[in-house]
């Protein structure tokens, strides 16, 4: 498995775009660029920005501070000069402003926490291409029928014993076992966030080792 | 570009917000001329600031006028559909970031627990995974069971429908040839899921690992395989339906 490596920085030539499909993507990426540029200008600075700009394929993007329509209306000349600074304003400004500081937190919050994840995910990577692996961690494609015959039986046989496994801390702890909700039973509230459609317990990517559990899930190499 | 990260507040120093202000909004000009040129196509942005009571705007005032005059012609629903204020924008950065960071969780997840798997087979104790964790391998043994039914069923297929008859007659051949064998080794062998039978556990895995050379579909290494005697109690379908959709 290679790794995708982006070409990274390039200096690119201010025409127009010859590919279609490069064209429609570098669309995508620099509106949402040039939108978070807009949105970072009003927080730190206090502007009121108004930006429309048509897709390639005719349809309007928008994004204005407070709103677009106000803002538009205001340029236009189609209405009274800037509103009334009165308290009753000040305030509901000072409520929104407070809001979007939250909201901005919550993102970057989550954005660090989404990036620790892509880095686990690529030291995983590499430990799994560093692995000498024995011959049932190659492609199933590779095994001959024999081989997978008796990878499937030593299967069945682990997750029997997943099952024994399983059944024993059940009854210590009285919980139905597999689960029939998903994510983990070990996962505190406080921590509880919605796992995948998939069952796996991927709502507490840090949960368990919050708990100081001793799951120990990452192999020596 | 900055050397510190911007802390995203309103930037209290007059002199500071000024000067941000300054650098910013020219950048942001820049970013939509780019924009427009590399993507060919139509933008204006106003900028309003509490340094002047005139907005600055891009291209011009004409241009401006010209942009939002067609964007006003759109009927109302286009014109909103893809409108948001910095709140709504932002919760959409929000949501996206919360897809990926599940997506990557979950892939996380799923590759961890294919580790452990990977290690069970050599027989190493589920004794300290969590009741979590032990869902999670059960999910992830059940997933490679499937596809080793799948590939089986395949392989068989795919044998029986093949001109190569031989090679089922050399199946067939190979299995009577390797049971002889077979009978010398009373204990099951397993892929080294019982410790105490360690030393024959080293001898299995080894002697597989010397065919990892030839992993490739055929029989023609029939003669080296041994198929291990195991119980047939086993049941495949521990994992009830509804828990994996």
């Amino acid at each position: 498995m290679t790794r995708r490596i982006s070409k990274g920085r390039q200096r690119v030539e201010m025409v127009k775009m010859k590919n279609a499909s490069n064209l429609q993507v570098t669309f995508s990426k620099r509106r949402a660029g040039l939108f978070k540029k807009a949105s970072e200008l009003c927080t730190l600075c206090g502007a009121e920005i108004a930006i429309v700009v048509f897709s390639p394929g005719d349809k309007v993007f928008s994004f204005g501070h407070p709103n677009v329509d106000t803002l538009v209306e205001r340029f236009l000349g189609r209405d009274l000069p800037p509103p009334n600074n009165d308290v009753h304003n000040q305030l509901i400004v000072a409520h929104r402003e407070a809001g979007i500081r939250e909201l901005n937190t919550k993102l970057m919050n989550l954005e660090e926490v989404l990036q620790m994840e892509k880095n686990h995910g690529e030291s995983l990577q590499e430990i799994r291409r560093r692995a000498n692996g024995q011959w049932w961690e190659s492609p199933i494609e590779e095994l001959n029928l024999f081989q997978l015959q008796h990878l499937k039986e030593a299967l069945e046989r682990l997750e029997q014993k997943v099952e024994k496994v399983a059944q024993q801390q059940k009854m210590v702890n009285n919980l139905a076992f597999p689960f029939h909700t998903l994510g983990s039973a070990w996962t505190p509230p406080t921590c509880a966030r919605e796992s995948s459609s998939y069952g796996l317990n991927v709502g507490a990517p840090f949960a368990n080792r919050a708990i100081g559990s001793t799951s120990s899930v990452v192999p020596n190499y | 570009m900055t050397r510190k990260k911007v802390k995203l507040a309103f930037i209290t120093n007059d002199s500071a917000r000024k000067a941000t202000f300054k650098k910013r909004k020219k950048g942001l000009m820049k970013k939509v001329s780019e924009l427009s040129t590399l993507c060919g196509i139509e933008a204006c942005a106003i900028i309003y600031s509490p340094y002047d009571t005139s907005p600055e705007v891009w291209p011009n005032t004409m241009g401006a006028q010209r942009v939002l005059a067609e964007f006003k012609r759109m009927p109302e629903m286009e014109q909103s559909k893809k409108m948001v204020n910095q709140e709504s924008f932002i919760r959409q950065r929000i949501a996206k970031a919360s897809e990926q960071l599940k997506k990557q969780s979950k892939e996380n997840r799923e590759k961890e627990m294919t580790e452990v798997m990977y290690q069970g087979l050599t027989g190493k104790g589920l004794q300290n995974l969590n009741l979590g964790d032990l869902n999670d391998l059960g999910w992830v043994i059940d997933q490679n069971l499937k596809e080793v039914y799948k590939r089986i069923e395949a392989v068989k297929k795919g044998a029986s429908t093949s001109s190569s008859s031989s090679a089922a007659a050399a199946a067939a051949a190979a299995s009577q040839a390797v049971a002889p064998p077979m009978e010398q080794k009373p204990a099951v062998v397993e892929l080294g899921l019982d410790p105490m039978q360690r030393t024959q556990t080293e001898w299995f895995t080894d002697w597989m690992n010397s065919n990892t050379s030839d992993q490739h579909i055929g029989y023609g290494h029939a003669d080296e395989m041994i198929l291990p005697n195991f119980n047939d109690n086993h049941n495949a379908n521990v994992w009830p339906n509804n828990f994996y959709p």
